[in-house]
């Protein structure tokens, strides 16, 4: 999600917050991808569920923003995603509705509300209740999820990360050390070898094939592998040019080749696996850059004094019963703003110059607080016309 | 490898950034053990070394300076018989082998065309600055571009401060791109001070450096409400222009015109700027960005400049963008968190720029030639 150019002289000048975001260009670039990626994508899942006779399965994890962009910009890919679901061969995934860290704030309340507006909106939209939750980003801890349990999800899903593992396979279900929930660990080798490596023609494993993909599957000892992967992946990351969507129209038949090895979605997947051990995990956990932890929002003072900013706003906030003030402080939550202020290292720093728009993390901590600056006096000067 | 390089200017006598870069690589190619001849003209104060490998020659007086514009037609003659007078004196002054001649800028390229056709040895030309960045884009004047032309055709390989320089060259004067180097300026880091409420701008005052676009953004500042002093520190024939514009904008309270410093005054006022402005139109590096950012001064550079391809850990506006460059000032000044961040990193960014690294990678150039 993109912002407006903001400057300190704008400050306390905005007629509406909904002025803060970039219409235009997230127009554009949703618009950009929903016709690479998206639509074609659907298509080709629902062609191999078609074809399989529903024994290719799927999961979706699908924001309240991404859900409000499709309706506002190509509401037929809404109708395309409610086709999928009506296969019965796809699992709709609970997150928050907002793409937010909201499930580090101090007082959980707010990720409540976030995950509440999301169930409400699968249910209206794809008539779906769902069983398995992702937190946005993947991010885990003890607190998330013991919360999680309480609000009634049987699993969760969360980064296979060494740190918790340590010799442990992330190919079995395992159990929160604090709570009743089955939880599913992202194998990343073998997802990011279609996310982040399909196309790299300096690693061993190219060109992958998907009979080459499937015999590396089948060779893995375990229960389960999960592979969760951006869905921009097909057609976004991975260009069509790079043979991404043959790729995934060739991998059901190769998989099913093997007799050990069929698709579950996330729903079946808690339903047949029980626990095999614990996890503990005290300290947030992720499925960003190589540190598999929230450096990546919260890495440096700049994110920090941004994110105290924006959860100290809340409760003020929610006093005041302005849907539309609470709806724009929900939207400047959304983990990109502090992803484009992230100054962290060579590596990672060149993945977030990619997807940033601005100059460098300064001119994206700049706006971005200028902004917060002028949402905290729109705010407090409309508590004072009040009182 | 023994090297002639012939320059005009040496601490402690220096007005600009080329100055400093031959006396940062000199001292590093010294120290690795290249025999290095520095020419230069005399000056008010002798300039010295304590490198055995390195010697500095005096040869004759000059009455003009690299950084110097003929004003009218009558002093242009004098000005121009000059320039070549000079050439002429250190070109039969350079004697002795050398395994490359080495000339910094216009004014001695004269001298090292001659040298390197009389002894037949290769020329490495550094570019630090063109006519167009010193005019500031603006009436550019023929005479030193055709003698830039000239040096930079005859030259075996040429030295660019910048890959914003190396483009111009390519673009303006019509040279081969492969024919060009590019090696970013270094610095001897300074170290912060106690930070005071100013907000600085340090570099002659040209219609190159900007000096009225800083002006612009001090109103804007001060209109925003913000208690600081805008410190422009530097000489040059824009000041009586600028003191007349900071009247009409009615912030001459909060501006301080503080004239040429001393070394150690510049040294000084870094340390406890607490924001560094370099507003160039056209700047090929921009050394004082870096003196800045190791003296821990968060720093604001035009995007037409070096330092800005060079630097990651500063801040980066269009000089023309008086709106944005506000916008910047009064960021560092009311986020401190922003403000202590882009110290930090900008410190720690700045180790990297070594003249050992500079040396290096002349070394390397030195080395194609031969």
């Amino acid at each position: 999600m993109r912002l407006n150019r903001f400057s300190v002289f704008n400050i306390g000048k905005t007629k509406s917050p909904y002025h803060y975001f970039d219409n235009t260009l997230n127009h554009k670039i949703f618009d950009k991808v929903a016709r690479k990626c998206y639509l074609p994508a659907n298509n080709v899942l629902l062609d191999l569920i078609d074809q399989y006779d529903g024994k290719f399965k799927i999961s979706f994890s699908l924001t309240g923003t991404f859900v409000e962009y499709c309706q506002k910009f190509m509401p037929e890919v809404i109708d395309s995603f409610q086709h999928l679901v009506d296969t019965g061969s796809v699992s709709l995934i609970e997150e928050t509705y907002f793409h937010s860290l909201s499930s580090l704030y101090d007082d959980l309340d707010e990720f409540k509300d976030q995950v509440m507006m999301h169930k409400h909106l699968m249910k209206d939209l794809f008539n779906y209740s769902p069983k398995v939750f992702r937190n946005t980003e993947a991010i885990y801890d003890n607190r998330i999820a013991k919360t999680v349990s309480d609000m009634g999800y049987q699993g969760i899903i969360t980064e296979g990360a060494k740190k918790i593992l340590d010799w442990r396979s992330p190919n079995y279900v395992y159990k929160p050390i604090n709570a009743d929930l089955r939880v599913l660990l992202r194998h990343y080798s073998l997802s990011d070898d279609i996310g982040f490596r399909f196309s790299a023609q300096g690693w061993p494993g190219f060109p992958l094939t998907a009979e080459k993909y499937a015999q590396w599957i089948a060779q893995d000892q375990g229960d389960i592998i999960n592979l969760f992967m951006d869905y921009e992946t097909f057609g976004e990351h991975q260009w069509v040019e790079t043979g991404i969507f043959d790729f995934l129209r060739h991998l059901p038949e190769k998989i099913l080749s093997y007799d050990h090895l069929d698709f579950v979605t996330v729903n079946q997947a808690v339903d047949r696996f029980k626990p095999k051990d614990t996890i503990d995990v005290p300290w947030a956990i992720s499925w960003a850059d190589e540190d598999r932890d929230v450096s990546t929002w919260l890495g440096n003072e700049m994110q920090h004094a941004c994110f105290r900013e924006l959860q100290e706003l809340g409760p003020a906030l929610k006093k005041k019963n302005d849907p539309k003030l609470v709806d724009a402080w929900r939207k400047l939550q959304t983990s990109d703003h502090l992803y484009y202020i992230s100054t962290k290292g060579f590596e990672d720093g060149n993945v977030h110059q990619y997807f940033s728009h601005y100059d460098n993390p300064y001119d994206g901590f700049i706006n971005y607080m200028n902004i917060l600056q002028d949402f905290k006096q729109s705010v407090s000067d409309e508590n004072m016309l009040k009182n | 490898m023994k090297v002639a390089m012939i320059g005009w200017e040496y601490p402690p006598f220096k007005a600009g950034g080329l100055g400093t870069h031959c006396y940062g690589l000199t001292r590093s190619l010294a120290d690795k053990k290249v025999h290095l001849d520095f020419y230069m003209p005399k000056t008010k104060t002798t300039a010295s070394t304590d490198k055995p490998f390195l010697r500095i020659k005096e040869v004759g007086e000059a009455t003009v300076f690299p950084y110097d514009r003929p004003t009218d037609k009558e002093i242009e003659g004098d000005f121009f018989n000059s320039v070549y007078r000079y050439n002429d004196l250190v070109a039969s002054k350079v004697k002795g082998n050398y395994d490359v001649i080495h000339c910094h800028d216009w004014l001695t390229m004269k001298a090292g065309i001659q040298l390197k056709e009389k002894f037949n040895v290769p020329l490495v030309l550094s570019i630090h600055s063109t006519e167009y960045d010193r005019s500031g884009m603006l009436s550019p004047n023929q005479w030193f571009i055709d003698i830039e032309k000239e040096g930079m055709q005859k030259a075996d390989r040429l030295i660019a401060v910048s890959n914003y320089t190396k483009q111009l060259v390519v673009d303006k004067y019509g040279i081969d791109p492969n024919k060009i180097d590019v090696v970013h300026n270094a610095v001897y880091p300074l170290g912060s001070g106690k930070k005071q409420d100013i907000v600085l701008f340090l570099g002659r005052l040209t219609i190159q450096k900007g000096p009225e676009f800083f002006l612009d953004a001090a109103k804007k500042v001060l209109d925003y409400g913000l208690k600081t002093k805008f410190v422009l520190a530097g000489s040059g024939d824009m000041l009586p222009r600028l003191i007349n514009k900071a009247v009409d904008l009615g912030i001459s309270k909060d501006v301080i015109f503080t004239g040429r410093l001393t070394e150690e005054e510049v040294n000084h006022i870094y340390r406890i700027a607490n924001v560094y402005v370099m507003p160039s139109v056209s700047e090929p590096f921009g050394i004082t960005a870096l003196e800045a950012i190791s003296a821990g001064t968060p720093t604001i550079v035009s995007k037409t400049t070096g330092a800005a391809e060079a630097i990651t850990n500063c801040l980066q506006v269009d000089f023309w963008d008086v709106d944005e460059m506000a916008n910047k000032i009064i960021s560092l000044l009311n986020y401190n968190v922003l403000h202590k961040t882009i110290s930090k990193e900008g410190k720690r960014e700045i180790d990297l720029f070594t003249w050992d690294r500079v040396a290096d990678r002349t070394l390397d150039v030195y080395r194609e030639v031969i």
